[in-house]
């Protein structure tokens, strides 16, 4: 059995920096896994992001990503671009405890996952506010079935789901505040 | 001549902190805190339901998710007066201490160590005499030659392929590093081991919180944690076991490694015993409840004003009517609209960016006061509270502190001494220690009271038309405080004052400096190049500026620019 994790990453109150989790709840109502695949909606993990991806087989992120590319336009980068590139990619608030994690991981400790790929998605804005801008919430859908496809590649299994709603808990509208 | 030396980002771990000192005859002779963006979460929360508004603050920041939720629960009980029924306070406390010694391992080895341990050095080292050393500091089986010699195996290989100019942030080589090639060795093989018991820690937190990151089973009112002896899916026998086991090998981790070493690490650096003081008031609330209304605690809470220790003043709850009344956040040097000090409850938050100017507003943190006055929190803060007061746990680990740094250095260390950069560090390293004996006080308290046949964990809230409330919790890195009105049981108004906005405030109505930029001042720097002696202080502090604001990575790679003034 491979372990493998899907994380989501980003902040719900920020904007298009809420994508990661966003795509993590879509893919939690749509499909089930196989034994081994775990889906986890990190939130902005520190230095501590090294606790969540020690001895995985394989590591999936999906992240919003501030690269200079327009609004919903899809970067993937695999393991040596991040560890080559670890103190230069432009990402958010989160990307050096992604990469200094995973070179930490992966220098000292040898604990690193074996295969790493991370689906950047460029952000628009990254106002307070729980709602994506239109391109990022599209580019969410083409990020699903690139975690499926990544799937394939490693030759791990899921299946389609009776459709659930997702639990975007975050996106509900606040009620308006009487006089 | 005068140099400005700008640092951005600080922190290794999230840049959102910028520093700026003036340096003049090899001494910061003046020093501005800043952070570099908006801050703007809170308005999110207006117009919700109360009792979800937890599920929000604890995205307020990806490193303390865990002391937002809680405050946050608290802040509506306490708007409410809402008790909570003992299970739950003692459940809560377990996810508190945990979440604590995780935060202290992680600030330690993963973040500040580097400031003192030159891994340069390690080659250098004799495998065997560093364990000797380190098995005359401390009954941990783990420091035997094989096993620092392991660790000095892996910075060779790592050396030889090239790949250890990474870290070369940590101004390895610098000539502020003093340790000797053993107890770099020493503190490397335990930043290696550190990473096994900071997940024991983590775990711990999963098992009570159902996850991690975002624990899942807080309610307003008490925990959703259900309690079944017999279940191995609910809280029962099994998984109590298992906690147990976890908190009792981190503990001893803490005691018998991380304390060690950062009295050993300290001992070896006893000029940082007089730098960093700064704001010598202090601020901690009390915190981990001993009944369900919040009148006893396991951790005392006071404020102490100009140094003066004999006059401390303790908090008796953990929403003081003098804490409660005290609290302002003022934005003459911020960037947001405003003329006057405003209470949390009345707090605004509306930008008024103007760019960075020293003299008029430079930040996007508000300056938190108490009584008027800017306030150090945080461990430093919370040992010289409990000290003042004679709290027992606090006198037994700070004077063990104390005497080991004493018999290592060879002087008298003294309570005096803990006003410096060093000073926090050592009291971290107390308060840890302190949290290691109460996590298995309290697991005993849990358990105790179960074997009573009590199994509550929850009371259920009821509204009333317009109530305010104040939720706190001593975090790791010091007081937090959640302050919320509830208008027809809707979310009015909510601030969230933090720990480091306490600490990274900047200037005030008075021209006050805020603790870091106080406690920078006078600091001798050999190298304005290369300014980490002001990280060192800095990350004293244990910043994380996140939940004081938040913003994108600008560049990872630089860490300081100087100009010549």
């Amino acid at each position: 059995m491979k372990r493998i994790l899907i994380a989501g990453i980003g902040n719900i109150l920020l904007g298009d920096d809420g994508v990661g989790p966003y795509v993590l709840r879509l893919l939690e109502s749509s499909y089930t896994f196989d034994e081994g695949v775990e889906l986890s909606d990190l939130g902005t993990p520190a230095l501590d992001f090294i606790d969540h991806i020690a001895g995985l087989d394989a590591l999936i992120v999906i992240d919003s990503v501030d690269n200079g590319k327009s609004g919903g336009a899809i970067t993937l980068y695999g393991k040596q671009d991040l560890l080559r590139n670890a103190p230069t990619i432009r990402m958010d608030t989160h990307s050096p405890a992604i990469t200094g994690s995973l070179v930490a991981a992966d220098v000292f400790f040898g604990v690193s996952p074996r295969e790493v790929l991370l689906i950047g998605i460029s952000a628009s804005f990254y106002d307070a506010g729980c709602k994506l801008s239109g391109p990022v919430e599209s580019a969410a859908k083409e990020a699903v079935r690139l975690v499926l496809a990544e799937l394939d590649r490693l030759g791990v299994g899921y299946r389609r789901k009776p459709q659930a709603e997702p639990n975007i808990w975050w996106m509900s509208a606040p009620q308006e505040q009487s006089a | 001549m005068a140099k400005r030396i700008t640092i951005d980002p600080i922190t290794r771990i999230e840049g959102h902190l910028r520093v700026d000192v003036e340096v003049d005859n090899n001494a910061v002779s003046n020093a501005w805190a800043s952070c570099t963006m908006w801050r703007g979460i809170e308005k999110i929360l207006r117009g919700r339901d109360p009792r979800d508004a937890w599920l929000y603050t604890q995205r307020f920041c990806g490193v303390c998710t865990t002391v937002h939720a809680m405050a946050s629960v608290r802040a509506v009980e306490d708007a409410l007066k809402l008790e909570v029924p003992l299970n739950a306070q003692y459940i809560r406390n377990l996810i508190l201490i945990a979440h604590g010694l995780h935060d202290h391992i992680v600030h330690f080895y993963q973040l500040s160590a580097l400031d003192w341990v030159d891994v340069l050095q390690i080659p250098k080292a004799d495998p065997a005499a560093a364990s000797k050393l380190a098995e005359s500091l401390s009954p941990w089986t783990r420091n035997s030659r094989n096993e620092l010699k392991a660790a000095q195996d892996k910075v060779n290989a790592v050396a030889a392929s090239g790949q250890l100019g990474i870290f070369a942030n940590g101004y390895w080589g610098h000539p502020a590093m003093k340790l000797s090639p053993e107890v770099n060795l020493i503190a490397f093989a335990h930043y290696l081991q550190a990473l096994e018991y900071q997940r024991k820690a983590l775990q711990v937190v999963g098992m009570l919180g159902s996850k991690t990151p975002h624990i899942q089973t807080l309610t307003v009112g008490g925990v959703t944690n259900a309690i079944d002896l017999d279940s191995q899916g609910a809280l029962g026998i099994d998984r109590l076991e298992t906690i147990r086991e976890l908190l009792a090998e981190v503990a001893q981790f803490v005691q018998q490694v991380y304390f060690v070493d950062v009295c050993a690490v300290a001992a070896m650096y006893p000029d940082w015993f007089k730098i960093g003081s700064g704001v010598k008031n202090y601020l901690a609330v009390p915190d981990l409840p001993l009944d369900s209304k919040g009148s006893a605690y396991d951790l005392p809470g006071g404020f102490i004003m100009n140094g003066n220790i004999g006059g401390t003043r303790p908090f008796k709850t953990a929403s003081d009517q003098e804490f409660r009344d005290g609290v302002t956040e003022d934005v003459t040097h911020s960037y947001y609209q405003g003329a006057k000090p405003l209470h949390p409850w009345q707090g605004e938050t509306e930008p008024e960016f103007t760019g960075w100017n020293g003299e008029q507003k430079y930040s996007w943190v508000k300056a938190p006061r108490f009584k008027g006055q800017p306030m150090q929190v945080g461990p430093l803060s919370q040992v010289l509270v409990g000290y003042a007061q004679g709290h027992p746990l606090t006198v037994k680990y700070a004077d063990l502190a104390l005497n080991r740094v004493s018999a290592i250095a060879g002087v008298r260390a003294t309570p005096d001494m803990l006003h410096s950069t060093l000073g926090r560090h050592a009291a971290r390293a107390i308060r840890a220690a302190m949290l290691a004996d109460l996590a298995q006080k309290h697991w005993q308290l849990l358990v105790n009271n179960i074997a009573k046949g009590d199994f509550s964990v929850h009371n259920p809230p009821v509204f009333g038309r317009e109530v305010e409330g104040v939720g706190t919790h001593e975090a790791p890195r010091g007081t937090l405080s959640h302050w919320v009105v509830v208008k027809d049981a809707k979310i009015k108004n909510y601030q969230a004052v933090v720990p480091s906005t306490w600490n990274a405030s900047p200037r005030d109505n008075n021209g006050a400096h805020g603790p870091y930029e106080a406690s920078l001042l006078r600091t001798p720097i050999a190298d304005a190049e290369k300014p980490l002696e002001v990280l060192r202080t800095i990350h004293s502090f244990d910043p994380c500026m996140a939940c004081a604001c938040h913003t994108f990575d600008p560049e990872g790679k630089r860490i300081a620019q100087v100009k010549v003034l």
